[in-house]
This record gives C-alpha cells, sequence and structure tokens, in this order.
C-alpha cells in the first residue's frame, strides 16, 4: 500500500478559533478510512482543505506519486486529479435529469470548448447505465433529480462521485437519511470501492463504522487523537472522555 | 426504488455492477430535441415575409417606413434579449451591463459608416477644383467636417481604419468581445458574484458613458454619431427599401443567433452552465474550471451583443453616449424576467412586447386617458405601468410570460 495523500502540520484558523491544530494524517491507496469526532473537531474543515475550498494557515497537503502540493491548485485542479468528494446534504442540480448529473460526472475533458463540441459516445452510455444500475436509478435516468427521494438523491451523489473515477473519495455523512438496508448497500458499495482506490468516510454513526470494518482516526480540536481498529480506540481513554462518553 | 434494495452483487473490481445493459437514449435530432427552434424560425420568417409584404419599399405600402425600422430594430433588441438570457437565465451571471457591448458595436460600424459618407460628400464637393485632391487633404478635410462640433479637425488614432468595412466589422466583433475577456477575467478569477458583480457591470456601463460623453475621446462626445441611416456605397436605394433589407438582416442575425445559442445550451455545456447557475462551488468540486465557462458565457454573448448593435444602430440613424448609460443594461434585465429567464423564446417574447409597447405608449401612439380633471399621460406614466408589470411578474409569474407556454404543452396530450 502506498501513500496517497499526506497531510502535514496543517493548521487553519478562523477569526481566531483554531479548527485545525497541527494535523497530520495519511491514507493509503487502497484503503478505507473513518474518521469521527465530536462536533466541531474539524472533520468538515479537514476535507475543505483537501479539496481547496479553504486555504490552512501552514503546513502542507502532498498528493500522488509525484508529491504535489495540493495547495497550490484550485479546487478543479484538484478534483481532476482524482479527488472526489460526496457533501453531508445531498447535493445534486435539481434542475436537470439524473442522466445529465451523471454526464456531468463521467471522466471526460472538462475545458469549455471541448465540452461544447462534445457528443455521447456508446462508453458514455454504457458507463452511465452501468452507474445508474448500481446506484439503482436505471428507471429514474430522465426524471429530473429534484423529484427524487431523499435516499435517491443521496445514491445519486454516490454515483456521480464513482463517474469520477476518483483516486481518492471524501464521503460526509454517506448514510445520513438512508434506511437500513440504504446503509447496507452503501457500506457494501463503499467496501468494495475501497479495493481500488483510497475513500476516507466521515461519519458519527457508529453502527455504521462498526460494520466498515477499517482503520479509524479520530480527531479532536483540529488535531488526531486517536488512530487505529475502531475495537483500540474506542478502548483508548481520551477518546472516552472526549467523544464517547458523553 | 425497488431497484436499491436487491441483493448487492459480488465484489467485482472495478467497483461497477457487471452486465448492466447499456441503454443509449433513442439518437433523436438537434432540431427534434428543441422543438421551439422550428417554430421559431417559421414564426420569424413569416413575419418577415409579412412586413415585407406590407412594406412601402417592397410592398403594398401598408406599413410606413419608420415602423418597419422599428420592426428591425426590435428583432436586434431580441438578439440582445436571448443573449441576456444565457448569460442571466442559463449561466446565473445578472450582467447588468450588456448594453455596453450592443453600444460599442454600434459605434464601431457608425465610425465606417460615417467616415466612408463624409468622403463621399467631400468628394463630390471637390470635384469641380482644377487638382483632384490628395488622399492627405480629403482625409484631412473628412476630419474636419466630422469632428468641427467638438473643435477639432484632426482625426483621432482610433479612426485609424475608419476607412475600410471590413476593419470596421472586425472590431464591431473586437472591441465588445476584448472587452467582456479582460472584464470578465478580472472580475471573475477574483470570484465577484451575485449581486457585486451586478453593481461592477452597472460600473462598467456607466464608466464607459461617462467617457464617450467627454469630447476628446475622439467619438464626438454628446453628438454621437449621426446620419447612419446613409448607407454609403448604397445611397441611392431609397430608404423606404433600405429598411426592408435591414429588416431582413436583422431576422437573419436573430434566426442564426438563436440556432447558435440553442445549440450551445443544448448539451453538456449547457448542463454545466446551468449548474455553475445552480451551485458552483458544487461544479467545481466536479473538475470544471467554472471561471472558464462563465468567461466563455461572457464574452460569446457580448460578441452577439455588439453584432446586435452594429445592425440596430443603422436603423436608428443615430448613436450617441446615452445609449450606454446605465439604466438601458437593466431594462434588458427586465425585458428578459418579464418575458421568462431560460427560455430563448421567454427572453425574445419579453424583448419584442416590452420595447414595442414602450415605442407604442411614449411615441404617442396611445390615446392619453381623461380621468376628471386628472390627465394620464402615456409617456409620463409607461415607466410606472413597466415597474408594476415587472413586480407582478416576479410575484405571479416567475417563469415569466415564456413560462405560459409550458403550462399549455403540459396540458396538451
Amino acid at each position: 500500500m502506498m501513500t496517497l495523500l499526506e497531510v502535514r502540520d496543517v493548521s487553519v484558523s478562523f477569526d481566531g478559533f483554531r479548527a485545525i491544530n497541527n494535523l497530520s494524517l495519511s491514507i493509503g491507496e487502497p484503503e478505507l478510512r473513518a474518521v469521527i469526532g465530536p462536533n466541531g473537531a474539524g472533520k468538515t474543515t479537514f476535507m475543505d482543505i483537501v479539496t481547496g475550498k479553504t486555504r490552512p494557515d501552514s503546513g502542507e497537503v502532498l498528493w500522488g506519486e509525484r508529491q504535489i502540493d495540493l495547495l497550490r491548485l484550485s479546487e478543479s485542479q484538484i478534483a481532476r486529479e482524482g479527488i472526489g468528494r460526496k457533501f453531508q446534504k445531498p447535493t445534486v442540480f435539481e434542475d436537470q435529469s439524473v442522466r445529465a448529473n451523471l454526464s456531468m460526472a463521467v471522466r471526460n475533458k472538462r475545458g469549455p470548448f471541448a465540452v461544447l463540441i462534445w457528443r455521447a459516445t456508446v462508453q458514455d452510455h454504457q458507463r452511465i447505465a452501468e452507474l445508474a444500475e448500481e446506484i439503482g436509478l436505471t428507471e429514474r435516468l430522465d426524471d429530473r433529480a429534484g423529484d427524487l427521494s431523499h435516499g435517491q438523491k443521496q445514491w445519486l451523489e454516490i454515483g456521480m462521485l464513482l463517474a469520477q473515477d476518483p483516486r481518492l473519495l471524501l464521503v460526509d455523512e454517506p448514510a445520513a437519511g438512508m434506511t437500513p438496508s440504504e446503509r447496507e448497500h452503501t457500506t457494501d458499495l463503499l467496501k468494495r470501492a475501497a479495493q481500488t482506490r483510497a475513500v476516507m468516510v466521515i461519519e458519527h454513526d457508529m453502527d455504521f463504522i462498526r460494520r466498515l470494518d477499517c482503520r479509524v482516526t479520530v480527531l479532536h480540536e483540529g488535531s488526531v487523537l486517536a488512530e487505529g481498529s475502531l475495537d483500540h480506540v474506542t478502548k483508548n481513554q481520551q477518546v472516552i472522555d472526549v467523544y464517547l462518553g458523553r | 426504488m425497488t431497484l436499491i434494495n436487491r441483493p448487492p452483487v459480488a465484489a467485482t473490481p472495478p467497483i461497477l455492477a457487471q452486465g448492466a445493459e447499456a441503454s443509449p437514449p433513442p439518437r433523436r435530432s438537434f432540431l427534434r430535441e428543441n422543438p421551439s427552434i422550428p417554430w421559431f424560425l417559421g414564426l420569424l420568417t413569416i413575419f418577415t415575409v409579412i412586413v415585407s409584404v406590407l412594406s412601402e419599399g417592397l410592398g403594398i405600402g401598408a406599413l410606413s417606413t419608420s415602423m418597419v425600422k422599428i420592426l428591425g430594430m426590435t428583432l436586434c433588441l431580441c438578439l440582445i434579449a436571448i443573449a441576456m438570457d444565457v448569460v442571466w437565465g442559463y449561466c446565473g451571471i445578472l450582467s447588468l451591463g450588456h448594453f455596453a457591448f450592443f453600444g460599442l458595436g454600434g459605434y464601431a460600424i457608425g465610425m465606417w459608416l460615417m467616415y466612408a459618407r463624409t468622403e463621399i460628400v467631400i468628394r463630390d464637393s471637390m470635384a469641380g477644383a482644377v487638382l483632384p485632391p490628395t488622399d492627405a487633404e480629403l482625409s484631412e478635410a473628412v476630419a474636419a467636417q466630422i469632428f468641427g462640433v467638438v473643435g477639432s479637425s484632426e482625426l483621432p488614432l482610433i479612426w485609424s481604419f475608419a476607412h475600410s468595412l471590413p476593419a470596421q466589422l472586425a472590431l464591431v466583433v473586437a472591441v465588445p468581445g476584448l472587452l467582456a475577456l479582460v472584464f470578465g477575467w478580472l472580475a471573475f478569477r477574483s470570484r465577484v458574484t451575485g449581486v457585486y458583480l451586478s453593481i461592477l457591470t452597472q460600473a462598467m456601463t456607466l464608466a464607459l458613458a461617462l467617457y464617450l460623453f467627454q469630447n476628446d475621446t475622439g467619438l464626438r462626445g454628446n453628438n454621437g454619431l449621426s446620419g447612419l441611416q446613409n448607407i454609403p456605397g448604397l445611397l441611392d436605394v431609397p430608404q423606404a427599401v433600405l429598411a426592408v433589407w435591414f429588416l431582413w438582416a436583422s431576422a437573419t442575425a436573430l434566426g442564426l443567433g438563436y440556432l447558435l445559442f440553442a445549440w450551445v445550451v443544448s448539451g453538456k455545456f449547457g448542463s454545466v452552465i446551468r449548474a455553475i447557475r445552480d451551485n458552483e462551488a458544487r461544479v467545481r468540486f466536479l473538475g470544471y474550471n467554472v471561471e472558464g465557462y462563465k468567461l466563455f458565457v461572457f464574452t460569446l454573448t457580448a460578441i452577439v451583443s455588439g453584432i446586435a448593435g452594429a445592425l440596430y444602430y443603422p436603423q436608428a440613424g443615430i448613436i450617441n453616449p446615452a445609449e450606454l448609460a446605465p439604466i438601458a443594461s437593466i431594462y434588458l434585465a427586465v425585458w428578459v424576467a418579464i418575458g421568462g429567464r431560460g427560455r430563448l423564446y421567454g427572453a425574445v417574447i419579453g424583448a419584442a412586447t416590452v420595447s414595442l409597447l414602450s415605442s407604442w405608449l411614449t411615441g404617442g401612439g396611445a390615446p392619453n386617458i381623461e380621468i376628471g380633471a386628472f390627465r394620464l399621460m402615456w409617456a409620463d406614466w409607461w415607466l410606472v405601468l413597466l415597474g408594476l408589470g415587472f413586480v407582478a411578474v416576479t410575484l405571479f409569474f416567475p417563469k415569466g410570460i415564456g413560462g405560459l407556454f409550458d403550462k399549455i404543452v403540459r396540458k396538451a396530450p
């Protein structure tokens, strides 16, 4: 397993509040990793930094074989490097069809001129059909995304993430608002995805994390409190104090 | 829903379900997918034929030449309205400065019209001289003639290509395009969005108008460029006929503009810009360079606006800096909002309805209404009416007049 993403000594503060405090963390490829922590521990800010939405005050974020410094890249360049992100709230383009949503996400050239003359090839259709099958939306490809149920929107967003074919998936609370059977499908999907790529899941639901059966990183006040198997971190006294005990 | 609960498929990287059958949607032609295009082009053709037949110049004379010009100019306004609809209704950039590009297109063609015609007039007046005038003398005389009103007799540098029609036609495209490119690059790169961008575009058009109002800018200050209805080379053609020719040119430009924009917004590009309108941060995380797309749309629509202006002002006959006043661009947004954002024909309906109503009511076409001692003068009250109409549309028909079509189409089996 090779290190895909390495975050070194990153700090960021908002109006004097240190959201991330000398955070160091790395993830390999392939790997499945769960990130937990109480509210305000810096989980979402961490994702913001990796995806280029927030610039840290100090530290570095290195990516891939060539150790590219992600802090120099824009959000869209980072996405093209192969980092995909799923937001906490499902954010799909409600005004457009499921097919259009997937089609935008499918890995293809992203420049305005290339997109202007782009027409779907047989492979593109095939890929969209496979994705729709995977996320259970085959019947609804031509419906407006806004007409889907909450769970289906979550699925569509996961589908869009897979369509991007990223090397690293950052997934923020994927199970929120899902039924138990949908959760099971999600766990299954994430585990399969993690066989070929790096997947980092932020989640509050302990049962969900237990089912993921992976290495767990506990964040607290913007830095790593503990790391290891779920059983290992849940036995850690500090973790119990700040998080599980409450 | 049923598919979500199916048993998980076997774990086989890559992680997609195997055996999913590709079911490409039936390939439909561009026109079949956009039924508004044949409708629009058909109606535009019928309109143009009817106006030609009724015109004074080529037909039975039921429509006055000035009416034909108004209709031709309205088509140009419809063209800039669909450009506005693409930049605002589709891409979500509320530009309140597109009339600056329209005006610049008008100035670019106006310079040639004025120069070439003045040159002809001077050549004619010097024809009786013993020696034919040299080029330098001719150019000097033209300059004195054009710039006498602003107390100058030298041809400014920006008139260097005014003698050449191809050069000025290139400038019709290049000047608005370049301004939009530079302005847009600066604004979008700094992630200026929403109301701040709108204010910035207002500032741009205001600054440009104020600059042009000055006498020493080389474009005749507040006099503007005039006599543009006289087309050099076609001076023998009566205005009545020219009006119809310009109507045809405007209709062709509108038709081509409609086709161009319908194509731009129909495919994946249209998907991406509508996605930018709805949630640009999300589009960035999909790997699209949002600023590049905005710049592309802003510049393309600016160029089309410039072309619309270049066709409009020869019909209007005069252009001056007041045309670039901030209010003009605000009207443009009002037309598009009333007609219906996010649908090209909506912009056309809005621009045509409001601008024709405006010229009817303010041009003394509508009778004033006596209410007791009070006299309702439409010329004064038109703006109030427009304002009320705008509020009413925003409150009760957020999709504008064009939105009504959706209801009709949906009701039909």
